[in-house]
Formats: C-alpha cells, structure tokens, sequence
C-alpha cells in the first residue's frame, strides 16, 4: 500500500504511481523483464494469489522482483509529502525519504511513548495519557506478576519433584552398575575405561596454561576456596566421579612425594616447567592430570591408588590433582575475589593462561 | 472496505467519468449508495453491431480484496447475445475470472465489455441457447439481438415482424418478455414457441 496522492505537494507523475493501489509507490519492486513497479507490500500481496504481472499478465514469481532503477528511486525521494501526524497537528512537509526519520521523532504521533509525570514511572504512548491511572496500572501491573510467580513457584515445585524422581533413579543405576562392576570383572574393565575415556575427553577439552611462579600456589586451599573451584570444574564439564578426587588432592597433605616436603620440592623445583597443566575455566587454577603427564617421574604424580578414600575406589588409575589458584596481578584482580584474593600469599603473577 | 479498494475505486470512478470515452458517452458508471461498494455501469452498444444505439446497464459489485480480485459484473438490462446469459445477466468474461489482473480498472473492464459486444466468443458460451443460433443461424442471431436491443436497451431500429409475433403471443395471455425469450429460443418458430410455453 503506497502513499496517498494527496499528500503530496504539486503533481505526481503517473509514471510514480502503483498500478496495484493507484498510490505513490512505496517500497517499490519491479517484474524481471516488463520491468512494471509496484508498492512492495502490493505486489507480493497480488503474486500470493497469482503469479502473473498485474499489467501484462506475463508469469512471474516474488523471487524473481528486483529493486527498481536508481533514478525511479531518486524520483520518489524528491516528492514532498506531509507527515502521517498531520491530522494529529503536524504541519511538517518532508521529503518522501525523510518521511521515516521524521515520524520517528515527531511529536504529534499520537503513539509516542511519554513517561508519566504522576510518580508511577510507566511510559505510555501519548494519546492514552488522558486517561491513564498509576494505581490501576501498578495495580494490573502486580496482579500479572503475581500471576507470573505463582506460574514459576508451581513450575519449581514440579522441577523439584522431578529432579528428586531422577536423583532416585540415578541411584539406582548407580548402584546397579555397582553390582555389576563388583560381580562381572569384564564389566568392571568396561567401566574403567568408559570412565578414564570421560576423563581424557574432558582433559582434553581444557585449555593449556602456564604457571609462570610455582611458588606463589596455595598448598592449603580453605574450604571457600574449594567451593568456588569445584564449582567451576563442574561448570566445565568435568566428570562428577573424579570432582571429589580433584578437590582432596588440591591439598598439599595429597600431593605426590616429589611434592611433598619442603626438601623434596626444592629438589624437583627445575621438573615444575615440565607438567603440562589446564586451565580451570574462569578461575585462576590449574587442573594437572595425570592423563597429559605420563612423561613424568613416577614421583610427580600421585600413585595408583593412593588417591582412594574406600574399597570401591581403590581401582581407579586416576593420577590427578589441583596444584594451584590464585594470582596477584593487578588488572585481574577486579574480575576476581578480592577477599580470597588477600589471603592469598602470592604477590606477582602465577598463572598465565596460553591460549592455543 | 479495505482502505486500498476505496481508494482505488474513488480514483477509477473519476477516471472513467474523466474520459475520452465518457465525452462519448460511450461509457458512464455511477455510484449506488455512498461506500463505493457498489456501482452501476453503462455502456453504449458498439456501432456496426446488432447493439447500435443501445444503451446497457451494469451491476458492479467491488469485493473487499479488490483490486487482488476482479468486480462481480452482471448486466441489468436484458441482452442476446452468446456471453452473457439472457436470463441472469451473468457475463462470461476472462479478465472478469481467472485473467483479472491488478492493473485493471472500471474503465478497461467497461471497454473491455464493450468490445466482447462487438466480438463475440461463440465457443465459450454463456448463454447456450444464443450461442448455438449465433453459429447456426447467424442472420437471424443478428436480427434477434437488434430488436432485443430494441425492446430492452432502447435502439431505435424495431422489426415489425418480430412485434406481430410477440403481440400475438401476448394475446394469449403471455407475458411479453416471457414471449420474447420462447420466439428468440425458437427461431421465431410461433409453432415452437407456443408447444415450448404452453406443453
């Protein structure tokens, strides 16, 4: 639908006019090869019906429309016409391609959002001013959120239930994978791998970092501290399994015996350079896992077994555990916990992330 | 009314009151009622045709989607002829069905039923009965569609012949168009005609 004749000043040519709705065109489009323009919106309101040009009938198809020449679009650009608002009091005459940015800003329209003044603070359009009330729109405004919340608490309830039905039943599983694992050996290899697979993949997903001051980690993690790391290794995709195992031996009192004494470590000081380490996401940690350190002295890495807390732990291979947290540097510490920050001893900068 | 149909029809009403053709006095349209959804047509029969001097009027009914869908056009005065139905007024037009095109307007439709009165299109009949003598009897196809102009759309030029027989007709006890369509059907058959109105 173009734009009313009449809104124009002087004349229109013909030749500006859609055949479709007999207005100034709007948006115009031409037919591929008659090259007849019409209105945008009129034309394929026509092709939805039949694929034929409104003129000369000659098949054509919306996909086939083209943009129409540069001077028929200078042409319309150059028509003076008034503003929509005009019967609202607005007596600007634009030119047609400065109609859009002019409505935009023009004070008659009757629709221009305007805060209300009263003390309600709701912006409404204009013309509905008059008659507006704060009490009775604050008070439709709470009714829907109450209606909203009360949605959401029976959508938490239902959630709730059904997390606690899936818990149960992972459960389950879980103790039935037990039985499996303990009665049927073939089964207990099966597992294993799945699991040290799941660890690889997710070892492998991190991204590698350098620890550039060794000395500045925190061999005694505060229970806050944990808290936000395991956190953030959950949040990384990290296998809920080994989670606890990481999180005990990010403790020195964990660590490998090259680890752990004061003596022992100023002796493997120069191996440090060699552990590949990732980056725990977000956090100013590094994961070192036993998987990405097969190249290291067995006494860098914690023994088979010596991770495990009970009987059914005592298989796992797992050699891994958080050496590290925590940085100084100046520009980081405003993305971080300040507070954790200051009981952190380290005074330079200990992590850097590589980025590969 | 959409907007866009009101829009269009106020324009092409001007259009064709603006006309060379209006001047003529070749067409006319008028408005019924003041929503321009409907409008009365007119159009003069053309010159070397059996509609000489005739005058026709038009139903135009503008539905809601125009222009996207043709007008409904029906003719109000009585007519002979293989398009359009002597008894309804129905009009078997292209453009008026599936060849519509947006770009029309009373004006072009206006002509272009003028010209379907100046050229018939036999082998697509409205009119079944007309369309048959038009191909078998065409002399006489032409005399019909004259005094049917005569009698219903005010041409000039009569036939005696005709009258008698219809004046007959009447005499006993017909209706005088109801005697004119059984003669017009008939050939002019009185035989016929009177088995046809009264068996």
């Amino acid at each position: 639908m173009g734009f009313d004749v009449t809104r124009f000043q002087g004349e229109v040519d013909e030749e500006l006019l859609c055949p479709i709705c007999s207005e100034v065109l709007e948006d115009p489009l031409q037919a591929p090869s008659c090259e007849h323009a019409f209105c945008g919106g009129c034309i394929n309101e026509w092709l939805s019906r039949q694929q034929t040009c409104p003129v000369d009938r000659q098949t054509i198809t919306s996909s086939q429309l083209k943009s129409v020449p540069r001077i028929l679009r200078s042409l319309l650009s150059k028509l003076y016409i008034s503003c929509d608002n005009k019967p609202h009091g607005c007596t600007s005459v634009v030119k047609l391609d400065l109609l859009s940015s002019h409505l935009e800003e023009c004070e008659f329209n009757p629709k221009r959002p305007v805060p209300c003044e009263q003390g309600c603070g709701l912006v409404v359009p204009k013309d509905e001013l008059k008659d507006h009330n704060c009490l009775r729109e604050l008070r439709s405004l709470i009714q829907n959120h109450s209606g909203k919340i009360a949605e959401l608490q029976q959508e938490l309830a239902e959630n709730k239930y059904q997390l606690n039905e899936q818990k149960r039943e992972i459960q389950l599983l879980k103790d039935f994978m037990r039985a499996m694992r303990i009665s049927n050996p073939q089964m207990r290899a099966i597992a294993d791998q799945m699991e040290q697979d799941e660890v690889v993949r997710w070892a492998s997903s991190l991204a590698r970092a350098r620890v550039t001051r060794w000395g500045g980690m925190i061999s005694t993690p505060d229970a806050m501290l944990q808290a936000v790391i395991r956190r953030a290794l959950s949040e990384s995709g990290c296998p809920p399994h080994i989670i606890d195992q990481l999180m005990e031996n990010a403790h020195e009192r964990r660590w490998p015996p090259g680890l752990s004494t004061l003596e022992t470590r100023q002796m493997n000081r120069r191996h440090y350079e060699s552990y590949v380490c990732k980056r725990v996401p977000g956090k100013q940690a590094v994961a070192v896992m036993a998987c990405d350190n097969r190249h290291m002295n067995d006494d860098m890495l914690l023994d088979p077994g010596s991770s495990s807390k009970g009987g059914q732990d005592k298989e796992l291979m797992l050699k891994s555990h958080i050496t590290s947290r925590i940085t100084g540097v100046a520009t980081l510490l405003a993305k971080h916990d300040i507070t954790s920050c200051l009981k952190c001893k380290c005074n330079g900068s200990v992590i850097e992330a590589l980025k590969e | 009314m959409a907007n866009i149909a009101i829009q269009r029809i106020k324009r092409e009403f001007k259009e064709v009151i603006k006309s060379d053709e209006a001047q003529k006095c070749a067409i006319n349209v008028e408005l019924v009622g003041d929503d321009y959804r409907e409008l009365k047509g007119e159009i003069a029969g053309p010159p070397d045709t059996p509609y000489e001097g005739a005058t026709f009027h038009l139903e135009i009914k503008v539905p809601e989607t125009y222009p996207f869908n043709p007008p409904k056009v029906k003719f109000l005065t009585k007519i002979w002829h293989p398009n359009i139905s002597s008894v309804t007024g129905a009009i078997c037009l292209d453009i008026l069905k599936d060849q519509w095109a947006a770009a029309m307007t009373l004006r072009t439709v206006l002509l272009s039923l003028q010209a379907l009165l100046a050229a018939a299109e036999p082998d697509d009949p409205q009119d079944a009965v007309v369309a048959r003598q038009f191909k078998e009897n065409h002399s006489l196809f032409l005399e019909t569609a004259q005094y049917w102009s005569h009698v219903h759309a005010g041409a000039s030029r009569g036939n005696s012949e005709f009258a008698n027989k219809v004046k007959c007709l009447m005499d006993m006890g017909v209706g005088e168009h109801q005697a004119l369509v059984a003669l017009s059907s008939c050939n002019w058959d009185m035989e016929r005609a009177i088995e046809q109105l009264f068996s």
